[in-house]
């Protein structure tokens, strides 16, 4: 049976574990807003990026670029974006079952696995061949430095090291939901009836300066690499989500605990009380006697 | 009133949208081209240079650094999507003046890649760009 100090210990502890909490669910509040703001400002030049690559590529006849030829390459990379950090609920082990659950899938393959974030990496260690651990100035990588790892898959790409790149990183839905998910990346699909619709929708070309394949030759690569930034980006905001949310139910936790501690502690308090009275008034009525 | 609507885009935030303008001025690869109302369609590759777009009487003028990139034109909208874009409000002179010595200190080391040698050269366009432009803009802003 606890003791009404023991009872004291305990209950300060978790209102440590109390601050700690909802300082880090703050922390993850404002960083989330960052993210999701980041988000936001990516996206229309994405969009942008996305219609023009589809509209030329509709209207252009006949052109190649390394980064969209399918190959017989079975090797392949899978890129997958995780937290440096834990408690954020469950955020790495879905995502790492997803990982385990792809690389059971493409047995075909020869599968490669590299890694930002090293949590997934404790978690699927054992189950994959492993490539390499990216690391970042900050926890945060800048858009330089995720092209700087883009432009590395995209030139083992080209150079025919690999035939495929996958990404596997957890869609930012709201800051409660996220999906995993795994998306092939390289080579870049072209939707070829989206293609066609196009052609029918806009029955003019445009002039191109300097040729429509040069152009693509600029947007194709730029449209890959922002493609890679969206993906960190939605990890990011995914990660900084969850770990607001579980920050969030192990500050209610903590709350509950306290106030059935305090409970259990006032009971005993005044047992030790009522048990302390019995034996004055009791001793008193002995000396009357 | 004739006017149409530009965008400036980069990957990392959006610069302008729907700002309202009767004439821009584009750097292209193949040279500086001039943009007025009802305009061809036309996708054109950028190259690292000055955009500038001019409003009417209401709106003023905006300037903006852009480097690899496209412009799209369709109907009265313009698309700039670059790299990199900086409005020349918030051009850092003494940043730019750094940046570019320290380019050109590492464009005369000998031992310099292809690679290394186009990212440099990149760069000291890049900042001599800023430069020229923060000085056009301060000696703008004195004579008013």
């Amino acid at each position: 049976m606890a003791s009404v100090k023991d009872l004291k210990k305990k209950i300060k502890s978790t209102k440590g574990t109390l601050k700690i909490t909802t300082a880090m669910k703050l922390v993850s509040a404002a960083k989330l807003a960052k993210a999701q703001h980041a988000i936001v400002s990516t996206r229309p030049y994405t969009e942008e990026l996305d219609s023009t690559i589809r509209t030329v590529s509709a209207l252009v006849q006949k052109y190649e670029n390394v980064l969209l030829k399918e190959s017989e390459n079975t090797r392949a990379v899978l890129l997958v974006i995780s937290s440096d950090r834990g408690l954020c609920g469950s955020y790495n082990s879905q995502l790492a079952k997803k990982v385990r659950a792809f690389i059971t899938e493409s047995k075909n393959l020869d599968l490669k696995v590299y890694f930002i974030g090293k949590k997934v990496r404790e978690l699927v260690r054992k189950d994959a061949h492993e490539g390499k651990l990216y690391k970042f100035a900050k926890t945060e990588p800048s858009y330089n430095e995720t092209t700087a790892v883009a432009n590395e898959f995209a030139t083992l790409f080209a150079g025919g090291e690999f035939g495929k790149v996958f990404v596997a990183y957890n869609v930012f839905k709201s800051a409660m939901n996220f999906i995993p998910t795994v998306k092939q990346v390289l080579p870049i699909a072209l939707d070829k009836a989206f293609q066609e619709k196009l052609k029918t929708e806009i029955p003019f070309d445009f002039k191109y300066d300097p040729s429509p394949n040069e152009i693509l030759d600029v947007l194709i690569p730029e449209s890959y690499r922002s493609t890679v930034y969206t993906c960190v980006l939605d990890a990011l905001a995914a990660e900084h989500g969850s770990r607001m949310s579980a920050m969030d139910s192990a500050s209610k936790n903590c709350k509950t605990a306290i106030r059935s501690l305090t409970i259990e502690m006032n009971k005993l308090r005044q047992e030790d009380i009522t048990t302390e009275l019995i034996e004055v008034v009791s001793g008193a009525e002995s000396l009357n006697a | 009133m004739n006017y149409f609507l530009v965008d400036v885009l980069t990957p990392s935030r959006v610069l302008a949208r729907n700002i309202p303008a009767e004439s821009i001025l584009v750097p292209t690869v193949r040279g500086q081209i001039n943009i007025l109302p009802e305009h061809t369609h036309i996708i054109a590759k950028l190259e690292t240079g000055l955009l500038s777009i001019f409003g009417d009487a209401d709106d003023s003028d905006r300037h903006f650094t852009v480097t690899t990139g496209i412009c799209k034109v369709l109907g009265n909208r313009i698309t700039i999507l670059s790299n990199v874009s900086e409005e020349d409000l918030e051009i850092n002179i003494e940043r730019a003046e750094r940046s570019l010595a320290n380019a050109k200190e590492k464009l005369s080391l000998p031992s310099l890649s292809n690679d290394e040698f186009v990212k440099f050269t990149r760069k000291v366009e890049r900042a001599n760009l800023r430069i020229q432009i923060a000085q056009k803009y301060a000696a703008h802003g004195k004579s008013n």
